[in-house]
């Protein structure tokens, strides 16, 4: 009982592990790859680390391996957003297939620039131009 | 001994999944076109090494391989937090 | 807050009345312990507690579920040949007020696959999201605000 509820949750992190990984590879742009990488994969360590705890069945491993998933959970939507924000804020491209950019229509995002960066007068420009920089 | 030995099987092919993953990782890491992109292969392949030290503990029946997963998921957060801030003030080549 | 602490207290005399101090008792007095504020509440006075649990229970699950269901889109997505997802930027006008709501409300749209939350307008009014599937950005909204957002702040408040 104990070793198929291991097996099972061993592979069903393995199998998120691997498609976060064709997902970074496949994935058209950063963003969408950000979408695969970071959650899915964060998705498949909780799984491994889950069945680690249901194999060994022992309070300490449990509790470690509750707090690694926990820290898990707790990281990788902050490291994503900061990411995130900071790709898209220096202007790495979208994907030609995107649609609406409503970030960029309410010209918002030239404050909110200002206001998180201290070294704004690099910043200024950076709404119109985003679109032509290349980052090759 | 039986049962640890479907136990093992299973881990050593999860074992290659997760290699190839990482292999894949590393293509994302070498190639990316921006400095985001490689950030996100290296907190890729922290995670896949987190699964992999977890799939090991398992094969082997040793728990002291949780910890290496421990420092490592505290540590790779700390690495991407710091590559984001660096992109805000730097550039993204 | 007072009837989780007598909670706690039920889970505890439960556990060394048992004679083990382990996970499984503990969790067991914590339930039973439950079941008797639930019936004595009366006596202690009213409470919002058993609403409170009742909706942070069901935000979990919800919340699995979303992150079950975001999965097999974003999976999809990765295994066919074909790309069909179509990502865009899209505004949500926020409900949440405080730091802390919309921290934790930007937290849990990141930690679904296929949303990505990436800034707050200076007036805190509207959450910029990254998605990857904006078939039509108001259907969208629409999932967000009525899905996550509002049972966050039926949680929260």
């Amino acid at each position: 009982m104990t070793e198929a509820l291991t097996i099972l949750l061993m592979g069903a992190g393995t199998a998120f592990m691997v498609l976060a990984a064709i997902g970074i590879v496949r994935l058209p742009d950063l963003f969408t790859r950000m979408h695969a990488a970071t959650k899915v994969g964060t998705l498949g360590a909780s799984g491994i680390v889950l069945a680690l705890a249901v194999h060994f069945d022992n309070l300490g491993v449990t509790t470690r391996a509750l707090f690694v998933i926990g820290f898990l959970f707790l990281t990788a939507p902050i490291a994503a957003h900061m990411l995130g924000r900071a790709a898209y804020f220096t202007g790495v491209p979208f994907w030609e297939g995107t649609g609406v950019d409503e970030l960029k229509e309410a010209g918002d995002g030239g404050g909110s620039r200002a206001s998180g960066d201290p070294k704004s007068p690099n910043a200024a420009g950076e709404g119109a131009s985003r679109e032509s920089e290349d980052p090759h | 001994m039986e049962n640890g030995s479907a136990i093992e099987t299973a881990g050593l092919i999860v074992l290659a999944c997760l290699t190839g993953s990482m292999l894949l990782a590393f293509y994302r890491l070498v190639k990316g076109p921006s400095l985001p992109d490689r950030v996100i292969a290296l907190d890729l392949i922290a995670a896949l090494t987190v699964g992999v030290c977890g799939v090991y503990a398992i094969v082997s029946d040793q728990s002291v391989f949780l910890r290496p997963a421990i420092a490592l998921a505290l540590v790779s957060f700390l690495g991407a937090i710091a590559f984001a801030y660096y992109i805000r003030k730097g550039g993204t080549s | 807050m007072k009837y989780f602490l007598w909670n706690l207290l039920l889970a505890f005399v439960w556990a060394s009345v048992s004679g083990n101090i382990a996970p499984e008792t503990l969790a067991a007095g914590f339930l039973i312990g439950f079941g008797i504020l639930y019936f004595v509440q009366p006596a202690l006075g009213p409470s919002s507690y058993f609403k409170k649990v009742r909706q942070v229970v069901f935000f979990f699950f919800f919340f699995l579920w979303e992150l079950f269901l975001a999965n097999l889109r974003v999976a999809y997505d990765v295994v066919t040949p074909t790309h069909h997802n179509k990502p865009g930027v899209i505004g949500i006008e926020l409900d949440a007020e405080t730091d802390w709501e919309i921290t934790l409300l930007a937290n849990f749209i990141s930690l679904t696959p296929g949303t990505l939350s990436l800034d707050v307008s200076d007036d805190r009014k509207v959450l910029y999201i990254h998605a990857m599937f904006v078939d039509d950005p108001e259907t969208l909204r629409k999932e967000i605000k009525n899905g996550l957002e509002r049972r966050l702040l039926e949680v929260l408040r």
